[in-house]
């Protein structure tokens, strides 16, 4: 089978294949079916300072087209899942980005001072999608500014890799991805989840859409991103398949995130992994590393 | 899991039974485990959560309810047409060395408890309960183990709910090492709560939520316990079978 590692914040993963944000729990869980190594890199469920509780049920529903989740971040805190989960992915040899995110400008650096440095941390992604609740629930990532103000705080309390997360809904995705690239970001993932309603039988209720169709949002956000900032790109949204990862490294991605086709077929990550690798040795994917 | 349809049969008006050859061997099942169904349709893209009702060699049958999309599209499915299934899923009920069980049973609940009561029927008396004499239907292949069976119109059996009929019938199992197994509605669960309180049995549910992944990914599918550390549990991981008393109702 093809070497298909790939060098990220001056680290060499296995594959330059993650799972997305809160698609693969706590990292454990999978393992039933295949092992946490076979990934490039685990990306944490979005953690928080304190331990959050999530929405009440319902918080899925299916479009047919995709999904709308409402889950509300519910999580154990970063401590904890420092403390519970880290010798785990030590013992995989598995690295781990850190989701984080806040509802203040200060809980986001909070979160950055409590991951500390330790070896088997890549990288902080900040979910920049949260509302922020002094702000009236705008959320940070709308505003470059504020962008450019919480990655340079995040970056002053760590010397871990930065990641921006960004969402599509903003008026000028390369606007905010260039803030973030002043604040001193390390790297971008694009896209987050796509904000939503659903009609719950007369109640309205708020969500991030994902599935097939953000394809083309996200391919859209790597391709003009990539063009313009010299930093790495991790591509997310909508990949269902190799083809899809492909299209996503040619538009510029260094590596892709895998999230909700994980629902539809738990094996998808092992299977995209496989299959790109068979393309390579093939020759009929070409990559500089 | 690859599966092909044997039997998609209607037992009574939008209540089925589908049985699935599976290839390859089937892992052990305990009974309140449940399988994800992948539906084929445009408007069905995660797959479907449907608890074990039974299983001989590699045999799988569920018994489902029509209530939306995927459901009715499952319904129009035929022998001889493939499914993806993934499982056996989640925590069972745990079933220990008591000397006796009671297995509460509430509508389309009896999916739940069919495999259970295969399993420790001898030792357990079910109680079930259905909305008119045409639900009685549903739990003919138990009829051995000679069932308490109420109806809410009194068609069949005793008149009113599964619970009230427990309630009639509780001073004759007293003084045994018993333990309780439910599954039905969330209603179904409160008032059992509330009639089991006075005695302290230990009390194991099946409980149901909208699924996402089925495996523990998502958190989609919570319910709230009264674990301090952990109160939100994952149906699809920490259950679906609960006890009665960790969970708020």
């Amino acid at each position: 089978m093809g070497n298909i590692s790939v060098e990220l914040f001056g680290k060499k993963l296995r594959n330059p294949v993650m799972n997305a944000s809160g698609t693969l729990g706590y990292g454990k869980e999978i393992e039933r079916l295949w092992k946490i190594s076979l990934l490039g890199a685990f990306v944490t469920k979005g953690l928080s300072v304190r331990p959050h509780h999530g929405n009440p049920q319902p918080r899925i529903w299916d479009l047919g087209y995709g999904m709308l989740n409402s889950i509300g971040l519910q999580n154990i805190g970063i401590k904890r899942f420092m403390e519970e989960y880290s010798q785990f992915f030590r013992r995989r040899r598995t690295p781990i980005i850190v989701n984080i995110f806040g509802f203040t400008e200060e809980e986001y650096f909070e979160c950055a001072r409590v991951i500390g440095h330790t070896s088997v941390v890549l990288a902080i992604e900040v979910n920049l999608s949260c509302p922020n609740v002094k702000q009236g629930g705008i959320s940070f990532g709308k505003d470059p500014e504020v962008v450019r103000r919480i990655i340079r705080g995040i970056k002053s309390e760590t010397d871990i890799p930065v990641i921006a997360k960004l969402s599509q809904e903003v008026k000028d995705i390369v606007e905010v991805a260039q803030a973030a690239y002043e604040g001193g970001v390390d790297g971008l993932t694009l896209i987050n989840t796509i904000p939503g309603v659903v009609n719950d039988g007369g109640k309205f209720i708020r969500g991030g859409i994902s599935g097939p169709f953000l394809k083309s949002f996200a391919l859209k956000a790597v391709y003009e991103c990539a063009k313009r900032l010299p930093i790495p790109i991790i591509g997310a949204g909508g990949i269902m398949n190799a083809n899809d990862a492909l299209d996503f490294f040619l538009a510029g991605a260094k590596a892709v995130q895998i999230g909700t086709a994980t629902f539809v077929d738990p094996n998808t990550i092992p299977k995209v992994i496989k299959e790109l690798k068979r393309r390579y040795k093939e020759g009929r994917w070409k990559r500089d590393l | 899991m690859e599966s092909i349809i044997e039997k998609n049969e209607e037992i009574i008006e939008n209540h089925y039974i589908l049985n699935v050859r599976v290839k390859g061997r089937i892992p052990k099942i305990t009974p309140g485990q449940f399988f994800m169904v992948r539906i084929e349709d445009r408007e069905v893209f995660l797959r479907r959560p449907f608890t074990v009702y039974d299983q001989r060699g590699d045999l799988l049958s569920i018994m489902y309810k029509v209530r939306g999309r995927g459901t009715m599209v499952l319904s129009r499915m035929k022998k001889g047409q493939k499914l993806s299934i993934l499982g056996p899923l989640g925590r069972g009920f745990h079933i220990g060395k008591r000397d006796f069980y009671l297995v509460i049973a509430g509508g389309i609940g009896i999916a739940g408890v069919h495999l259970l009561m295969k399993r420790i029927g001898k030792k357990a008396k079910l109680f079930y309960g259905t909305s008119s004499s045409l639900g009685v239907s549903l739990v003919k292949d138990l009829m051995d183990y000679e069932p308490v069976i109420s109806t809410m119109d009194g068609s069949y059996g005793y008149r009113g709910d599964v619970v009230s009929s427990l309630r009639e019938k509780i001073d004759g199992f007293l003084g045994k090492d018993l333990e309780v197994f439910a599954c039905g509605p969330k209603e179904m669960y409160r008032s059992l709560k509330e009639l089991l309180s006075k005695y302290g049995f230990a009390c194991q549910i099946l409980w149901e939520e909208r699924m996402g992944c089925g495996m523990g990914l998502c958190f989609g599918c919570v319910v709230k316990t009264n674990d301090e550390s952990d109160p939100e549990k994952r149906v699809c991981f920490e259950g679906p079978a609960f006890s009665l008393w960790e969970i708020s109702l």
